[in-house]
């Protein structure tokens, strides 16, 4: 059950949340073999290599979540709400979708709370390996009283906990008001390949006539 | 009693239909916040470390990636090409040559549904039109598409490897022979089947086509010999193992077979050449792909990082060191362990993702399993075949409802069509928990005997 986007703000949206998911796993799979490369072909490594990637997995996810939310690919089981009368269904739904905002304002909150400190009290703790990208070293007089940075400061990768969550209690707000109008039953996709399978079966279907 | 309360909210989330990583991470965080003084912060920090902090989990994406760029159909059809010119010429040929398709195409993808989707769309028309019937076809394809997370790669067993720490190179040749002997039986089953039955068999095409058949599909095949052979050659890590993979099958998907992008249809020759070769980094073909990669993985994630507080709740509340007493002091011997191991897996399978089950799971049976000396790799292997079966038994069997669609059928008669063979896949089960060289004989002959330091 996949709604469409209508209007062409929401296929605007659509576009970029979809090409920025693309652009992390192009760069995640390039970054890593890019190092697996050099190691061989120049006998060095890419020193950040491993860091970099490994946040680019969590903004991929812990952003691409809310993502997942809007166009109900999160996985669940729906054996009873299909047992049950349309009545029931929509109460199960109604609950279901109770849930699901209370864990993404938790989840929120937890992460503003896990970030602040580092943008403020630590704001000079840096990664591990990543360099300062120069364009970026305007924040320095922001939050780290002009104090320039070597290595990219933590709170910048950090930064994918508290937005990501903040747009995930969003797209649960948003699921929750269809609910509430009665527009849509059920939060949940049955399985993995779901999309997938409707598109091969369409093509079945199209062969057999 | 605690802990019973939390399992019970997990279930009882998930059964009202919330998404199964809210059902996890929810029930964990309203734990913390009863029964615990950690703070949300600290919740925030286990979701994060998720990744920061499981370096074998970022193979993945990379695996899913891999897997999508091979499962444009030219892939599929050469290796059934391939598995029917070896097979296809015994009674019952048709249905053999899809399980060793299904083999095949499992040594490329590490998920058991896509396996199904890729072989099962093909060759269930196939066996139709030489005379199967619709439940044999579809009962034969819904088993062997659970081989997809038993032979190597299998995301399944990339999770297990990072909630345990055992290494990922060793759980991947573990699974090696117990997938051709799941195979094998499964072939087997069906030529006694075919000759009781007298189903047809194709001709036999000759040595020729044999080779024809393999040299087309050699490119797709090489695949496992990177993953596998880059792996215990000591070239690379399996996280790099799995993104090396997914470059040659991007390589191959765009510029050998053609399946997508920019060559996919004929066009100018020359100069332009260049340019249309360049484009296939911006193409829209393989935009589609990392997107589709890239959902599967966020979903899949997130149901991990929500499994992974949960066993932060777990391990926090000191739950496996108790399970680990309660058994040991009720006087259990590894056999005894062993079923219960099988039961919890095979109720737990019926209504979980595999994956997330895994997480939760293998910490919990862990220590005890090396308390009572059994290896970690025949567990591992035991837990996977599990999974397997779990995906092929109602309710919430993942392989069922794929079958479903694609065999256009209902839901109830995949059911019934797949309980025969059922029946083989638990013998299977019992050979592998008792048996336990045929999982560990493998990675010890290859990389030397498992040293566990618990």
């Amino acid at each position: 059950m996949t709604t469409e986007n209508p209007s062409r703000w929401g296929r605007l949206i659509d576009e970029i949340e979809e090409t920025s998911i693309a652009v992390c796993l192009g760069l995640m799979t390039l970054i890593t073999f890019a190092n697996v490369v050099a190691r061989y072909l120049f006998n060095s490594n890419i020193l950040w290599a491993i860091e970099a990637t490994v946040f680019l997995f969590a903004w991929l996810v812990l952003m691409g979540a809310s993502y997942g939310v809007k166009k109900h690919v999160h996985i669940g089981v729906d054996v009873i709400i299909n047992l049950a009368s349309p009545r029931w269904r929509h109460i199960l739904a109604l609950l279901s979708a109770a849930a699901c905002v209370a864990f993404a304002v938790l989840l929120m909150i937890g992460s503003w709370e896990y970030w602040w400190p580092f943008v403020t009290k630590r704001a000079w703790l840096e990664t591990d390996d990543i360099p300062m990208p120069g364009f970026l070293m305007f924040l320095a007089d922001w939050v780290n009283e002009g104090e320039a940075w070597e290595r990219l400061p933590r709170f910048i990768p950090y930064a994918a906990l508290p937005l990501g969550m903040s747009l995930l209690t969003w797209r649960f707000l948003q699921l929750a008001w269809q609910v509430v109008t009665g527009r849509l039953d059920k939060l949940i996709a049955t399985h993995e390949v779901e999309e997938e399978l409707e598109k091969t079966v369409a093509e079945l279907r199209e062969d057999r006539s | 009693m605690t802990i019973a309360l939390l399992f019970l909210m997990v279930i009882g989330l998930m059964l009202i239909g919330v998404p199964i990583a809210v059902a996890l991470g929810l029930s964990s965080i309203l734990f913390f916040l009863m029964f615990s003084d950690a703070s949300l912060a600290a919740v925030a920090q286990t979701l994060f470390s998720a990744f920061e902090g499981h370096y074998t989990l970022l193979a993945i994406p990379f695996f899913i990636l891999a897997s999508v760029f091979m499962s444009t159909g030219g892939v599929a059809h050469r290796i059934i090409r391939f598995a029917i010119a070896v097979v296809g010429s015994m009674r019952g040929g048709l249905a053999m040559a899809s399980v060793f398709a299904c083999m095949l195409f499992a040594a490329l993808s590490g998920s058991s549904p896509a396996t199904v989707v890729a072989i099962g769309s093909i060759v269930i028309a196939g066996m139709l039109q030489v005379g199967y019937t619709r439940e044999f076809a579809a009962g034969v394809i819904c088993n062997a598409g659970t081989l997809g997370i038993l032979i190597p790669p299998s995301i399944v067993m990339v999770v297990y490897a990072a909630a345990t720490d055992v290494s990922v190179g060793r759980m991947f040749l573990g699974g090696v022979i117990p997938g051709l002997l799941a195979g094998g039986m499964l072939m087997l089953a069906i030529y006694i089947v075919a000759r009781w039955k007298n189903l047809p068999a194709q001709p036999w095409a000759g040595w020729g086509e044999i080779f024809a058949a393999a040299r087309d599909a050699f490119w797709g095949l090489m695949l496992i010999v990177i993953i596998l052979g880059g792996i215990y050659g000591g070239i690379f890590t399996p996280t790099e193992a799995a993104a090396v993979a997914a470059v040659y099958a991007f390589f191959i998907a765009n510029f050998v077979y053609r399946d997508m992008g920019p060559f996919r249809r004929p066009g100018k020759g020359g100069v332009a050449l260049i340019g249309r070769a360049l484009s296939v980094f911006w193409h829209r073909d393989t935009k589609e792909a990392l997107f589709e990669a890239g959902k599967l993985t966020v979903m899949l994630m997130f149901i991990i990082a929500n499994a992974l507080i949960l066993k932060h709740v777990l391990t926090e509340e000191r739950v496996p060191q108790m399970i680990t007493e309660a058994m040991l002091s009720a006087g259990f011997g590894p056999i005894m362990f062993l079923i219960v191991v099988n039961l919890l897996l095979l109720i737990g399978g019926q209504f979980m993702e595999p994956s997330g089950l895994l997480i939760i799971v293998a910490p919990l049976v862990f220590p005890i399993a090396i308390a009572l000396g059994i290896d970690p790799i025949h567990l591992g292997i035991i837990m996977v075949v599990n999974m397997e079966i779990g995906m092929i038994t109602p309710p919430v069997g993942l392989n069922l409802f794929v079958t479903a669609g694609v065999a256009g059928m209902p839901m109830l008669s995949v059911v019934r069509a797949a309980a025969p063979w059922l029946l083989i896949m638990f013998l299977f089960l019992i050979i592998v928990t008792y048996v336990p060289s045929v999982s560990t004989w493998l990675p010890t002959m290859m990389m030397g005997p498992e040293i566990v330091t618990q």
